[in-house]
């Protein structure tokens, strides 16, 4: 009889330790869903990414003012493949502009109003410049012809799963606005609705480090009149005037005086594109 | 570092550039897959040879394309050359090799057959003055593409059902 009192406790209390052992790990998962800014004390949210449409609303986060910060850390580039199974990818982090990254799934009933704003930034009234990018999972998670029917090609619709975990998206409609003159991220969340979504990143793109100057002046380009000055202005400095010999050439040797392009068999000539758009 | 691979060709892209590997809808005739890289935000829309795209680079910006022709052109003078170049040195890029002629840029078109397949490399600098610092970047690109022999028309990166 004592001897079954004493293998009972035993259970117990090895039951016990049990017991407390998956709280704290339930406790943590939590809280790491609490700094992802999803799930916040409300278990019964998805986080699979396919949120059911009869679940809440996901919880508005703030994106920013978090520029440099390092917990957001380095933003990678996006590299998968189009719904059309073309490959593409985008480096966020090739210019001084904003690039607001808008993780979607075909099949969230949140994301349906994301997917159609997004495609028509201008109305969004983001901060000039700002690149929209749509990223779904990859055509293994994916449906590409659902998401092929709801991309409209006017941005990019990259399917990646690796850019998922990259990014440590926990679910979609999930937004990262990354600032290309830094490389970094400078907010990432969820919002419920569009113009919080184009509130946040107002805010975000207000909020940026006073440093975060851009990369280089944006292109201007020159056409008509302006182009043809501009050449002008070239040559000038190049000491060809207006009726220098070399602006009227009447040999090959004229126009490729030290021969021509290796790259032209002879024959062929200048190596132009033969078939260009 | 980001790789990507479609209809054939693999780039492992060096860092700060981004690409698109695509064949167009073929409504009128045959149409073969189409490689760009550009170390600058590439819209969508662009042509084959950057139309639309090299108007918006700036100076320390680099674009290229790698486009395929059709099997017809396999055995012509054009494509002799067999396999892409090595690389380039400043010199090969030329004011006077671009489709479309914008002040300050140069470019350089190589044609090739890689893999029995012809293609032609083309490659804008957004400056010829920073000719020396812009080519090394371009060969680096150059030496992380990978042709293999996959006939363009397989759908070999295409998605598939599971």
């Amino acid at each position: 009889m004592v001897a079954l009192v004493v293998v009972s406790t035993f259970v117990v209390l090895v039951l016990g330790v049990l017991v407390a052992g998956l709280l704290r790990s339930h406790a943590d998962i939590l809280r790491s869903l609490h700094e992802l800014g999803v799930g916040v004390g409300d278990p019964a949210t998805a986080v699979d990414g396919h949120r059911d449409s009869a679940a809440a609303p996901p919880a508005p986060v703030s994106m920013g003012p978090t520029a440099g910060t390092p917990q957001l850390g380095d933003a990678p580039t996006v590299a998968g493949v189009t719904p059309a199974g073309d490959a593409r990818a985008i480096a966020v982090t090739n210019s001084g502009r904003l690039t607001l990254l808008g993780f979607l799934s075909s099949g969230c009933a949140t994301c349906v109003a994301f997917w159609e704003a997004l495609q028509a930034p201008g109305a969004m009234d983001l901060p000039d410049g700002t690149r929209v990018v749509i990223v779904t999972k990859g055509p293994d998670r994916e449906v590409p012809a659902e998401v092929r029917a709801r991309a409209t090609g006017r941005v990019p619709v990259v399917m990646s799963t690796e850019a998922w975990l990259d990014y440590q998206v926990p679910g979609s409609p999930f937004f990262v606005l990354v600032d290309g003159a830094t490389g970094r991220k400078v907010g990432q969340g969820v919002a419920s609705t569009v113009p919080q979504l184009s509130e946040l990143v107002r805010r975000a793109e207000h909020d940026r480090e006073p440093g975060a100057t851009r990369r280089r002046p944006e292109p201007v380009s020159l056409d008509g009149p302006a182009r043809e000055a501009a050449a002008d202005d070239v040559l000038r400095a190049a000491g060809i005037h207006p009726g220098d010999p070399s602006l009227y050439p009447s040999t090959l040797d004229d126009v490729f005086p030290f021969g021509q392009p290796a790259a032209a068999p002879p024959g062929v000539g200048g190596g132009l594109p033969v078939r260009a758009d | 570092m980001a790789t990507i691979g479609a209809h054939g060709i693999v780039a492992r892209l060096p860092a700060g550039f981004e690409g698109r590997i695509f064949v167009r809808p073929s409504a009128l005739g045959s149409t073969y897959p189409v490689a760009q890289f550009g170390t600058f935000p590439l819209p969508d829309d662009i042509g084959d040879f950057g139309s639309g795209a090299v108007n918006l680079m700036g100076p320390e910006d680099v674009f290229a394309t790698l486009f395929e022709y059709g099997p017809e052109s396999l055995g012509t003078a054009l494509f002799a050359r067999p396999g892409r170049p090595a690389s380039f040195a400043p010199d090969d890029f030329s004011p006077i090799v671009l489709r479309r002629g914008l002040v300050g840029q140069s470019g350089t078109q190589w044609f090739f057959t890689e893999a029995g397949r012809p293609f032609s490399f083309y490659a804008v600098l957004g400056s010829h003055v920073l000719r020396g610092q812009l080519v090394p970047r371009v060969n680096t690109l150059l030496t992380s593409l990978a042709l293999s022999p996959v006939a363009p028309d397989v759908p070999a990166a295409r998605p598939r059902w599971n």
